[in-house]
């Protein structure tokens, strides 16, 4: 573009409705050629001020002695999408939450396993069109040796329905497929993207390179 | 230590496991294979393979074949296409006869009527150049020299009363066990079960165990819905390595089925004119590792019993107790006991150096030994020793490290074998010099501790290895109170003493 470049900024933000959970915005902003517009914005009302993500998600593997490592999933009935997803346990941060703290807790509270955090991500943004939620991916090994993990006890709220399912992660992006084939079920961007950079991880590198003709 | 120095031995180990409940299995069978074999490495180092299943209809089998070490013959890439195993088995071999090559690795895959059967086998066919003619006279081809492959073939021979597509495993593994008397130890798997089977004689070991989640391994807990899996293995060694807990032995005869339900006797087969078992002895006296149990008992407390007994029969004027590392050790530490004489050590091994037998004559072969060792004067110098060997079969590695201690500063050495002296081949399995190589049937042996520089020379009789080694068994029984089955009128208690004796547990067919 031939023209002058600006900073894009935000200039204002008007609530248009509120509810008990979420709030809808209109966003004045200057877009890239200088230009003013508006965007219509969804936000969380729960967020702390003193933590930098809404929530957390959790990549946590079960690991038992010569057992294969299994990725940890839960299947709910999501109101918003009208149907059962497949995805990492997750939850809101609390107020005076570190993100490792919540991952453990949530895990705990819809699992009922007890992990051990080897991993945060930074703050990444999870539907940046529609809305300015915010999570921290945390990656949990859980000790399936430990006498705690052999029968895990969920603990779960008054309407929290949550189903675990344990999926080896070797052959994890073909087990999501086997599970979608049963129907009625959407698997969250997050969780496929993963499967598939496993793919890539585990597979690839062995297979020998084909000569296009 | 001859036995170790001679390239004597155990014509190897066989291990197989079940995952339990769902399929397809969470647990890393192909690894819980890779672990039990490295636990039984001591039974093969010349090559090891696995074959695995993941039970489906129709079964897809997967084999993994490598030379040397477990270590060297799996790479971790190998094992990549084995993820999806439910059960498998897997087989560590010894070095014997003839040239090492890759087929005849087990275990053998083989198709049969009723789909691809695999075979591991463990010990060696009496009759078997009689078989291979029988075998061959009926029309099946056979590709390598070893009986292994006979095995296999057999049990893809149809029996008469089969039905067409129904396959009666039961009954083609008792024909087996009809044309062959001993000595196998033997798992055969066929889509979703392994069927272990051991001789009617009970020549070589076999034992089964049961995975339980790790937490649990040590524990009292851990009942049936705690059983993440089920093995099956040459010695209780392996289970340990692997987190299983022992279960017990498969029976002399018995033919048990491995499914992911649980293990099942389907028959028991009993000997012929109610012979009592056989046993083979050396898996007490060297084959075995020191912590497998076999009847029972630990074989290193058979080994330590073995040295008590050997003090008692052949007491020595000495100063100190003594060993070849390692293989004796519980025996010189049994004879150290009961002769109330300090134990100490008079050699130090370089356990790189590796086995002399391959060196090309005598004398080399000898100095070979001395490398292997280095003496640890200070704790025999100016004394008289006693040293306990668990075997002399033909007399040239003993005489370079009498030599050694002699010249270190021993005022004498007196020798004393845990074992009688091996005077008769063995067709069951281990491959013991020719008749004529042995040192008990040389006129050497007259006067061997003049032919090997020794003080004097004192062997186990056979009366009192016996005696040992069914010590242990027998107080067990006196509970049951009695050792004779009153249905078959056979003795239960029994083992193959042939390569001492000269007696074996059955005929031989030429």
């Amino acid at each position: 573009m031939s023209c002058p470049q600006t900073e894009p900024n935000v200039v204002k933000e008007e609530v248009m409705a509120t509810g008990k959970w979420v709030k809808l915005e209109r966003t004045t902003y200057v877009d890239p050629a200088g230009k003013t517009r508006m965007w219509e914005t969804a936000k969380r009302t729960t967020r702390p001020t003193n933590t930098d993500a809404d929530g957390v998600g959790i990549i946590a593997i079960l690991k038992r002695t010569l057992h294969k490592d299994c990725v940890v999933m839960v299947k709910q009935f999501r109101p918003p999408m009208g149907c059962y997803t497949l995805e990492f346990p997750a939850g809101l941060i609390d107020d005076d939450e570190s993100a490792a703290t919540a991952a453990l807790r949530e895990l705990k509270e819809e699992t009922g396993y007890k992990g051990e955090v080897v991993g945060v991500t930074p703050v990444t943004c999870l539907d940046p069109g529609l809305s300015n939620c915010t999570t921290q991916i945390v990656m949990v090994n859980i000790n399936g040796d430990d006498v705690e993990n052999l029968n895990p006890a969920q603990q779960l709220g008054m309407a929290e329905f949550v189903e675990v399912i344990l999926l080896p992660l070797d052959e994890f992006q073909k087990k999501i497929d086997e599970v979608v084939q049963k129907g009625n079920i959407v698997v969250d961007s997050k969780v496929y993207i993963y499967a598939m950079g496993m793919s890539q991880a585990f597979f690839k590198p062995n297979e020998l390179p084909v000569l296009k003709q | 230590m001859e036995f170790e120095e001679s390239g004597i031995g155990e014509e190897c180990g066989v291990f197989g496991c079940v995952a339990a409940g769902e399929w397809p299995t969470q647990l890393d069978v192909a690894q819980v294979l890779t672990l039990g074999l490295v636990a039984l490495q001591h039974r093969g180092q010349e090559s090891a393979g696995i074959v695995t299943c993941n039970g489906d209809c129709p079964p897809i089998y997967n084999s993994l074949k490598g030379m040397g070490l477990v270590s060297a013959a799996f790479k971790p890439e190998d094992l990549l296409k084995h993820r999806y195993a439910n059960l498998g088995i897997g087989h560590t071999r010894y070095s014997t006869t003839g040239i090492s090559e890759l087929q005849n690795c087990q275990p053998f895959v083989v198709d049969t009527l009723h789909g691809k059967i695999a075979v591991a086998h463990n010990g060696e066919l009496v009759n078997a150049v009689a078989l291979r003619k029988k075998v061959m006279r009926h029309g099946v081809g056979l590709s390598t020299s070893s009986d292994s492959e006979l095995i296999t073939q057999l049990l893809a021979l149809t029996p008469p009363m089969e039905e067409l597509d129904v396959p009666d495993w039961v009954a083609r593994i008792k024909n087996l066990m009809s044309e062959t008397p001993t000595s196998y130890s033997l798992l055969v798997m066929h889509k979703d079960v392994i069927y272990a089977v051991r001789d009617p004689y009970g020549n070589r070991p076999l034992s089964l165990g049961r995975l339980v989640p790790v937490s649990k391994l040590h524990t009292s807990g851990g009942g049936a819905c705690d059983t993440e899996g089920w093995v099956v293995s040459s010695e209780s060694c392996s289970f340990q390595s692997i987190g299983a807990k022992y279960y017990r032995e498969v029976q002399p005869g018995e033919i048990v089925q491995i499914t992911r339900q649980g293990v099942k006797t389907l028959s028991v087969v009993p000997r012929p004119r109610g012979d009592p078992p056989a046993f083979c002895i050396f898996e007490y006296v060297y084959f075995a590792r020191a912590d497998s149990i076999f009847e029972g008992q630990m074989v290193y407390t058979v080994r330590q019993r073995c040295g008590r007994q050997l003090a008692i029969e052949a007491p020595t004027d000495c100063d100190v107790v003594s060993t070849v590392p390692e293989s004796a050790t519980p025996a010189a530490l049994g004879y150290a006991q009961q002769a109330g004489l300090p134990y100490v050590e008079v050699l130090c091994k370089n356990r790189y150096v590796g086995r002399t037998f391959i060196q090309p004559n005598t004398r080399l072969r000898q100095l070979g030994v001395a490398k292997k060792f280095g003496v640890l004067s200070d704790n025999f110098a100016g004394k008289r020793v006693v040293l306990i060997d668990d075997s002399i079969v033909r007399g040239n590695t003993i005489s370079p490290i009498i030599k050694l201690l002699k010249e270190a500063g021993a005022t004498e050495v007196h020798i004393r074998v845990a074992s009688p002296p091996i005077r008769f081949p063995c067709y069951m399995g281990i491959n013991i010099p020719t008749k004529e190589e042995l040192i008990a049937n040389r006129p050497e042996f007259e006067d061997i501790a003049g032919h090997i520089g020794a003080t004097s020379v004192r062997y186990l009789s056979v009366e009192g290895l016996v005696s040992a080694v069914q010590a242990g068994i027998l107080s067990q029984q006196d509970k049951d109170d009695r050792i004779t089955d009153a249905n078959t009128n056979s003795r239960r208690v029994g083992h193959c003493i042939a390569c001492l004796t000269g007696k074996y547990p059955v005929e031989l067919e030429w």
